[in-house]
């Protein structure tokens, strides 16, 4: 069990991501793709969390006396979570918008019938 | 004494105010770009010398490194912004009169940030800022692509995207695993500390580091997206994305091998995908009928034989792939820049209804196929003396893989002059004999365009005369490369 307790969140990151990667690779419709990029990107995040993190760790700010810094978390990992998220936002509203300009062109947002565009 | 962060700051913050000044003049948003880079240009033609003696380091917030996000603005940095803001410029220039259509301040706004996205990459010494700039661009070129919102603009956008999202994701976790490895982000930093670790330790994230930045290098088997983007986007975008974002993306997968993984074993394996990719986008280029997918491919390749020249990883190979690298900048964004207003006259992307493009417009043509010369390696081009050190020093290795990839390289410059030639002649002498009309009207291209084309077309002949203009800077930028402890020491004191 103590395997479980020390790697649970790296298990769940990793699996959050193939979760993502086997929904883009496998399903036909554009908005299940972007929600796939969606669940790739949280695993992601989760995972840079995880790299940070220390067990019942806090914050790292001398709010409370009596914290050493064994006791805090990595905060540079937090930082680096903020900026993706931000990118990943970005990047989820624009393929929503291409997705919208997309369904007004085919009528359709199945990826296999939309193909204009080959080798 | 100009700062490096300027070469940041000042084109992001007028990016962002393109839309604060179209509010009160439309017609400002096509002008701002031209001076944010025109000052690039500066800046970096200023920092260029001094960066040759020692390279400058730009802390910010005080703290000293490996603590603070720093800038590395060595030869290589300030070399490949130094071409970012001339291709960035000449581009814009062009953009001036043939964009027209559409929302044309957003067209600005994005065209800014792609290539500030592009600078920071270069000069950043930072790998989770390395990130940042990279999805900068990479956003940046995903709404840029579907800019014309046309059927085949979107669809590439939306492939574009699905693909370019996958890779930065495999990138920051590959960024994740090196941070949790050496518990700092500091390029030079990881770097030094990089032989403490296990190697097989290092390989997973190497892995996925390359990876996630050979999608947008579009190395082999990661390039699926490129032939529709580039095809498909405005011609000035194109040349953007062609001469700029691949070259951008193969630097950061170049910087982050040598520089922070020091890994001459993987070298090899490089070189042997570059070759792949070459003959893959040469083989493929030959077999289109539309113009702009044949450029798109011919980017492919030349790409392909960049990556082929930086791998060979001695100091010919090295300064032989960044001369390719500047040559097929010059050349290539030379070509989507006289493809798009060929296009534009005859109505369409085949090659076949060019016939007769020569004698309606002498100029453009003529600088169409001054680019095609100079990519497919003739003497009096850029193209010649770049190809030929590539040669040069794939043979000087001795070793008998090498001398095989170049072979192959070789034949696939013969593929590639076979596709250009048939584009030369196509424009020039078909469709002139059945042709009743002796003086057809000329139409040439307006001269927002022609302007930029022609100093095109006088780098590419200038340099190709006389290399030794740029030998230097592009020997002491392989010196960069090569020499990571002289790297690692003049970031870290």
């Amino acid at each position: 069990m103590s395997f479980l307790n020390n790697y649970i969140y790296y298990i769940g990151a990793f699996g959050l991501i193939l979760i993502g990667l086997y929904i883009i690779l496998v399903k036909h419709n554009l908005i299940k793709v972007i929600i796939g990029l969606g669940i790739l990107d949280t695993g992601v995040n989760l995972f840079l969390i995880s790299v940070g993190y220390i067990t019942k760790g806090t914050a790292p700010i001398f709010s409370k006396p009596g914290i050493d810094s064994e006791h805090m978390v990595d905060p540079v990992p937090q930082a680096l979570v903020l900026t993706a998220i931000v990118i990943g936002v970005a990047v989820l509203a624009l393929a929503l918008s291409l997705a919208i300009r997309l369904y007004q062109h085919y009528g359709t947002l199945n990826l296999r019938k939309i193909r204009e565009q080959r080798w | 004494m100009v700062s490096p962060v300027l070469l940041i700051a000042v084109p992001l913050g007028l990016a962002f105010a393109i839309p604060l000044f179209a509010l009160f003049w439309k017609g400002a948003a096509k002008y701002i770009p031209l001076a944010a880079l025109a000052f690039n240009l500066v800046v970096s033609v200023l920092l260029l010398p001094k960066v040759l003696e020692n390279p400058v380091i730009v802390f910010i917030g005080g703290w000293q490194p490996p603590f603070c996000i720093n800038l590395v603005a060595g030869p290589v940095g300030v070399l490949f912004s130094a071409i970012i803001a001339l291709v960035g410029l000449l581009v814009s220039v062009y953009a001036l009169d043939y964009i027209k259509e559409g929302p044309t301040e957003k067209y600005h706004m994005l065209y800014l940030l792609l290539l500030t996205g592009a600078t920071g990459v270069v000069l950043t010494g930072d790998i989770f800022n390395l990130f940042v700039f990279f999805e900068i661009l990479c956003i940046s070129s995903y709404a840029l692509v579907a800019y014309l919102r046309d059927k085949a603009g979107i669809e590439s956008a939306v492939k574009y995207l699905i693909q370019g999202a996958v890779g930065s994701s495999l990138l920051l976790i590959g960024i994740g695993l090196l941070y949790g490895l050496f518990g700092t982000l500091n390029m030079a930093d990881i770097a030094q500390n990089i032989k403490s670790v296990s190697p097989i330790s290092i390989f997973v994230p190497m892995v996925l580091i390359v990876t996630g930045l050979g999608v947008e290098a579009a190395i082999f088997p990661l390039n699926a997206w490129l032939p529709d983007a580039h095809s498909s986007a405005p011609s000035s975008i194109s040349a953007i994305l062609s001469g700029i974002a691949i070259e951008v993306g193969l630097y950061a997968v170049v910087r982050v091998v040598f520089t922070i993984f020091g890994a001459q074993s993987f070298l090899l394996f490089l070189a042997l995908l570059g070759i792949l990719t070459l003959l893959v986008g040469e083989m493929c280029a030959f077999s289109q009928n539309n113009i702009k997918r044949m450029l798109a491919y011919s980017s492919i390749g030349q790409i392909g034989l960049i990556l082929f020249a930086l791998a060979i990883g001695t100091s010919y190979g090295v300064t032989g792939g960044l001369f390719q690298m500047v040559s097929h900048t010059l050349g290539k964004a030379l070509l989507f820049l006289a493809a798009g207003y060929m296009i534009y006259q005859a109505g369409s992307m085949e090659i076949s209804a060019l016939e007769g493009m020569g004698r309606k417009m002498p100029l453009t043509c003529l600088a169409f196929t001054i680019g095609a010369f100079s990519l497919v390696g003739l003497p009096p081009f850029i193209g010649f003396p770049s190809k030929f050190l590539i040669v040069r020093a794939a043979l000087a290795t001795k070793e008998i893989y090498f001398c095989v990839l170049i072979g192959l390289a070789l034949l696939a410059t013969v593929i590639e002059g076979a596709y250009f030639f048939r584009v030369v002649q196509v424009i020039y002498f078909k469709g002139v004999k059945g042709n009743p009309e002796v003086n057809p009207e000329r139409r040439e291209a307006p001269a927002a365009a022609l302007i930029p084309m022609f100093i095109f077309v006088v780098l590419i002949v200038v340099v190709g005369i006389y290399p030794k203009l740029v030998t230097d800077v592009l020997n002491s930028a392989a010196t960069e490369f090569l020499n990571r402890l002289d790297y690692i020491r003049s970031v870290l004191g």
